[in-house]
């Protein structure tokens, strides 16, 4: 009979002693780095308001696109995954397709940001921003690619503002916040928000990584770092695993009036599908969206389920709309290898067919 | 007689040891310096640096002690019953799962167990002794008679914190456990020679696999989802009353409080609201009837577009590259609606599409 392990003694204290001494030797290569810097693709300052910024990537020229693309990131994390490393940039491998790439960068909420609503958001800033794109370009209407969160805020935007947008592209977008598989909505449902927000004010970006990293508790707290004793001695490789840890802790807090709505009418109540969501006493009605969508999920998001996204599909009034399945998970959608040879020539495409 | 694997395992282990004290060392010389006050509170750490490296070490801590311990009881000399091994391996005190759980209870997630630590100590330090109301309420009298109901309604609260953590770490150990059956089912299916785990750190991965799919399910379930919201609620009603005591302390110094400044902070926000409303009247005089009017186009569009003798047909669903197989998983949950396009990069874009008139410059 067979047994399952058949684990040679020699080799297991063998990799015992390799694995000590690739962390021995890891500690000089750390203190030999410096904080990894994101790609920093050239870009100016084109509008600033409280702490946001919109930024115009650089194009070199190579811009062929008529109409701007905006980006509208989420307001967790910060928006440097669009821009993370020089050979892993969504925006650069964009502008290299001949896009017009915008993005606002919420910046990092305070005290002064508690009170901020929904519709602050989006029918304040998020369309003051909007307004910057369309002036600078002398257009009615530009285009939108909305990331996770942002998705959904460029979904609520697109429905209340439908004339300033030309074409709307949603990614990584949760749509339908009940699906049997939502980790996240299952465990908010019980929550009582409003004493939530009440005591925490914003909410803390700590706290928030928290609740991220319990998703998957073993996996992103413990097996992701002993994968990392692997790459301590491959500069480049460390440098790319420690960018990443950048992003993922270095994020804002959410401020506490928007999160509540967020929490109450999103993943509580699931009020964008079930036509009853309202922001700034508007409703939010996704039949609304006539634009070309073109909806972009991953096959294998943890944090915002195929299911959730492909909802758009039935609720949004357009006649054109497309979906395109990534094989890959929610940050491996930004920054994989294979991210960067399909998703922005896909939207490129897409857009360029709709110009 | 002298067991040279033993030996070597002693002589490594301390080895070892000398390394994990150089990066502990490593850590300490970059944390801040800590002031010893009972009724402080520190503030969380920066999300980044010291936090990463000390949930990273105590990670890798947990992994390698583990091996070690692995390598040491003999596993990976061939076993007689592999399930009774793996049991030792995996069910002990020494499992690295409770480190996982462990490390993120940071001071980045503003370690809610060590906030009421630091209460309660603060509170002893205080003079309260043991708390009254952690026996049950009992009524008070006198000039302190308020102070005396506070003091009992946050004991009272941090016993039912402290319950609703407990109920939360049960069904934690619940899923640990059956991680371990997981575990041995995954096990099981490799028993033939080809598909043998042939090494500690296969053997890591694959439970790290079944632990995963344990934790996934039991926290997808009701039970998780009423625990957990009862875990968060408890803890934010301990949370709000040491607020509104240390609210009560900075009164009585004149020193401005949170409520005060957050108050502040809503009545300016609501003055922004109304100043930037008071600049755009037309506009959102106008807004009800424009979107009365974007329905009704809307509801026009569809109706053209959806005519009598237009036959529904699917949404169609492009995955990146076409011809996978989730694509068609796609496309079958995807309700019919009406005609469009398109696969990325193939197909031109629809009539329906082409006939919405394109944005005009504005002059």
């Amino acid at each position: 009979m067979y047994t399952p392990l058949r684990i040679d003694p020699t080799k297991a204290l063998g990799d015992i002693a390799t694995f000590q001494r690739k962390l021995a030797a890891g500690m000089g290569h750390l203190r030999s780095m410096r904080e990894p810097e994101y790609a920093n693709t050239p870009r100016e300052l084109v509008y600033s308001e409280d702490k946001l910024k919109v930024w115009h990537f650089i194009d070199h020229g190579k811009t062929t696109s008529k109409t701007p693309l905006l980006i509208v990131y989420a307001l967790v994390n910060t928006v440097w995954m669009t821009d993370l490393q020089a050979d892993r940039s969504m925006v650069r491998n964009l502008l290299e397709q001949g896009e017009d790439v915008y993005l606002i960068d919420w910046g990092y909420p305070d005290g002064a940001d508690r009170w901020l609503t929904l519709d602050d958001y989006i029918n304040g800033y998020l369309d003051r921003c909007v307004d910057a794109v369309r002036a600078r370009h002398d257009l009615d209407a530009i285009n939108l690619l909305g990331i996770c969160q942002g998705g959904a805020f460029s979904l609520c935007y697109t429905a209340l503002h439908a004339d300033k947008v030309k074409n709307l592209i949603t990614m990584v977008t949760p749509v339908d916040f009940h699906t049997p598989d939502n980790m996240l909505s299952s465990w908010c449902r019980n929550m009582d928000v409003d004493l939530f927000v009440d005591t925490m004010g914003n909410i803390p970006a700590g706290l928030m990584n928290y609740v991220y990293l319990t998703l998957k508790p073993l996996r992103l707290n413990q097996q992701k770092y002993i994968g990392m004793v692997d790459i301590l001695d491959n500069p480049t490789e460390l440098e790319n695993f420690l960018r990443m840890e950048r992003w993922i802790f270095d994020s804002p807090d959410q401020a506490g009036e928007a999160f509540r709505q967020f929490i109450k009418d999103f993943y509580q109540g699931n009020k964008l599908v079930k036509g009853t969501l309202e922001i700034g006493g508007r409703p939010v009605d996704l039949s609304m969206v006539t634009q070309p969508v073109l909806n972009i999920f991953a096959e294998q998001d943890h944090l915002v389920p195929p299911d959730a996204s492909r909802a758009l599909g039935k609720h949004v009034g357009t006649t054109d709309y497309t979906q395109l399945a990534f094989k890959g998970g929610h940050i491996g959608i930004y920054v994989s290898g294979r991210a960067q040879r399909e998703v922005p020539p896909a939207i490129h495409e897409w857009l360029r067919q709709r110009a | 007689m002298a067991d040279p694997a033993n030996d070597f395992i002693r002589d490594y282990q301390s080895l070892a040891q000398q390394s994990w004290d150089a990066w502990a060392r490593q850590l300490q010389q970059q944390q801040p310096q800590s002031v010893a006050n009972p009724f402080f509170t520190p503030p969380p750490a920066p999300a980044s640096g010291n936090d990463t490296l000390e949930r990273t070490l105590a990670g890798l801590k947990g992994y390698f002690d583990w091996m070690q311990g692995a390598a040491a009881s003999g596993a990976a000399a061939q076993p007689v019953d592999w399930r009774q091994q793996l049991q030792q391996l995996f069910g002990g005190a020494g499992q690295p799962f409770a480190q996982a759980f462990g490390g993120i209870d940071s001071a980045g997630a503003e370690g809610f167990a060590r906030q009421w630590q630091s209460w309660m100590q603060a509170a002893q330090h205080g003079g309260f002794g043991d708390l009254p109301g952690t026996h049950g309420p009992t009524p008070a009298f006198g000039q302190d008679r308020e102070q005396q109901m506070k003091q009992q309604a946050m004991a009272a609260a941090v016993l039912e914190s402290l319950q609703a953590s407990a109920r939360y770490q049960a069904l934690i150990q619940r899923s640990n456990a059956q991680a371990m059956q997981r575990l041995q089912d995954k096990l099981a299916e490799r028993a033939e020679p080809g598909r043998q785990i042939d090494s500690l750190k296969a053997l890591y991965d694959l439970w790290v696999d079944a632990a995963e799919e344990a934790y996934a399910e039991i926290a997808l379930t009701d039970e998780f989802r009423e625990v957990y919201g009862e875990m968060v609620n408890t803890q934010m009603r301990v949370r709000q009353m040491q607020q509104q005591q240390t609210e009560q302390f900075c009164q009585q110094l004149g020193v401005p409080t949170r409520s005060e400044v957050s108050s502040l902070g809503e009545r300016l926000q609501a003055l922004r609201r109304e100043f930037r409303a008071s600049q755009a009247p037309a506009t959102e005089d106008r807004a009800d009837e424009i979107m009365a009017l974007r329905r009704e186009l809307s509801a026009l569009k569809r109706q053209v577009a959806n005519g009598p003798k237009a036959a529904p047909a699917a949404k169609k669903v492009a995955p990146i590259k076409p011809s996978t197989s989730a694509v068609k998983k796609s496309v079958s949950k995807t309700p019919a609606k009406v005609a469009h396009t398109t696969v990325a990069g193939k197909a031109k874009p629809s009539a329906a599409s082409k006939s919405r008139p394109s944005p005009r410059k504005r002059k």
